[in-house]
């Protein structure tokens, strides 16, 4: 069902289809020379990206060039890091994320995270897990939150798996149910965009497979941005790609474009593995 | 340091490089066969099968290579590139096929006039020359002077046709047969300067425009 969807997204539109399109795209986010430090070292240079909406954005690049700070920027978590510090703009929906008297917590609500490792709180059931975030803002209508676990775990692609054993320990899941109790985790505070860093690489080819068809369906109703290492997972689930390298944004663009004819000479010897 | 991958794509471009010279020493022998009526057909026969045969192998290769190593940017162009070569050269195979069993069609061809063929033979086989070379060198300049080339080759088929058309009179066996080996070079010019075209879209990633 989802490649044949995706199949009919991938057919040619008419250039006209193509124009109005454009004219249409919505940014979710926008970052307006981005920078980032932890401590003395300047790991974001002037990073100027703009996210689409209801798109999957990949940030590819290696070791180091900046990926994980830059999407622990866009929902203020990089400053949580004891000397950490950052400078310019993250727009979220025209809003600057970092303006004085902005709550990180609310920014944190509206652009929820998924990390490398599953990581479901340990004391708590598949249940709790996914309430927990609610719990924590005030809903107590029990009816309301078997309703937002349900739907979160529906979204996650996990239901089925666990809708009979709820009251069981998060961390009793298989290591891509967990990922996916997570996402559902995050999921269930409803928020608009949804970031991964690197969700796939602690799991198999099979989990890996259905967090990539996760991703796909996710887009209908999230703005999602995957860091990744594994160039062919950017390369399946992403609409968008930014190559990042020592900090700067060398390349940004459609992801078949990208992969196919990148137009930057390091993002081709990055791509091909004829880097160094 | 060398990638696992630069192996296979390298022996990727010696297949398509073998395909190249068996296909143009097919080509001209078939033109030749019937320029001096030698009945060459299944020596043709066999090097057109044999480009047939390759150009599954060069598919095979190209596959495995996608399916082992994913290639991307440049490398991904010149494998996609090098199956579309491989067809072309295939279909220079299949063509002298075509062109050496016109005498066995038509029987003794000797009176008619072959000029028209000798010179679209000469072009179509040039640019079979050019394209090789282009692509080899990846010349983008090269592989451009083909569409030029390509020209005169059709005007050669066209202006043959008319002026069958506007005057009739002579050997039927002569017009039919000429008319289709004249087709067939002009089948032949055309895959010539699709083999060019892949070499703009490998160095830039640029699609040609086509006519």
């Amino acid at each position: 069902m989802t490649l044949s969807l995706q199949l009919e997204e991938l057919k040619p539109a008419s250039s006209e289809a193509s124009a109005i399109r454009s004219t249409m795209e919505k940014f979710k986010i926008q970052t307006e020379k981005l920078n980032a430090w932890f401590a003395n070292n300047h790991v974001l240079k002037d990073l100027s990206i703009n996210v689409k909406e209801n798109e999957v954005t990949a940030i590819i690049g290696p070791s180091g060039c900046g990926k994980s700070t830059f999407i622990r920027c866009l929902n203020r978590m990089h400053e949580l890091v004891p000397g950490a510090r950052s400078s310019g703009a993250v727009l979220l929906d025209n809003t600057n994320v970092y303006a004085r008297g902005t709550d990180p917590v609310t920014v944190r609500r509206k652009v929820g995270m998924v990390f490398q490792k599953p990581n479901p709180f340990p004391t708590m059931s598949v249940y709790d897990n996914v309430a927990a975030g609610l719990k924590l803002n005030g809903v107590r209508d029990h009816q309301k939150l078997d309703r937002a676990v349900k739907r979160s775990l529906e979204l996650a692609f996990l239901w089925d798996e666990v809708k009979t054993d709820l009251d069981k320990s998060g961390v009793s899941l298989s290591g891509g149910q967990q990922q996916r109790l997570c996402i559902a985790r995050a999921l269930a505070v409803e928020p608009e965009v949804i970031l991964m860093d690197e969700p796939c690489s602690a799991l198999d080819p099979i989990a890996t497979a259905k967090i990539e068809e996760l991703i796909a369906s996710l887009k209908s109703q999230y703005t999602v941005v995957i860091v990744t290492h594994n160039m062919q997972q950017a390369a399946r689930v992403s609409d968008s790609t930014a190559f990042l390298y020592l900090g700067k944004l060398i390349e940004y663009g459609g992801t078949t474009q990208l992969f196919e004819n990148p137009k930057e000479e390091l993002t081709e010897r990055y791509l091909t593995g004829k880097f160094g | 340091m060398a990638r696992l991958m630069d192996i296979g794509l390298e022996k990727l471009r010696n297949m398509v490089l073998d395909m190249a010279k068996l296909s143009e020493d097919t080509v001209s022998t078939s033109i030749d066969a019937y320029v001096k009526g030698k009945d060459l057909r299944d020596r043709v026969y066999g090097w057109s099968e044999e480009l047939r045969i390759l150009q599954d192998e060069v598919s095979e290769l190209a596959i495995e290579l996608i399916a082992r190593y994913q290639p991307v940017a440049t490398d991904l162009r010149f494998i996609k590139s090098c199956m579309e070569v491989a067809y072309g050269f295939s279909r220079f195979g299949r063509y002298a096929h075509d062109i050496s069993d016109v005498e066995g069609i038509f029987g003794d061809l000797s009176m008619c006039d072959k000029t028209a063929i000798v010179q679209a033979g000469d072009q179509a086989k040039n640019m079979i020359r050019v394209s090789i070379k282009a692509f080899t060198e990846r010349n983008i300049q090269m592989a451009g002077r083909l569409k030029t080339m390509d020209d005169v080759v059709d005007s050669a088929y066209l202006d043959f046709v008319k002026k069958s058309a506007k005057n009739p009179g002579g050997d039927l066996r002569c017009t039919v047969s000429a008319t289709l080996i004249l087709r067939y070079l002009e089948r032949i010019a055309d895959h010539a300067t699709y083999v060019g075209e892949t070499v703009l879209y490998i160095v830039s990633g640029e699609r040609a425009a086509r006519k």
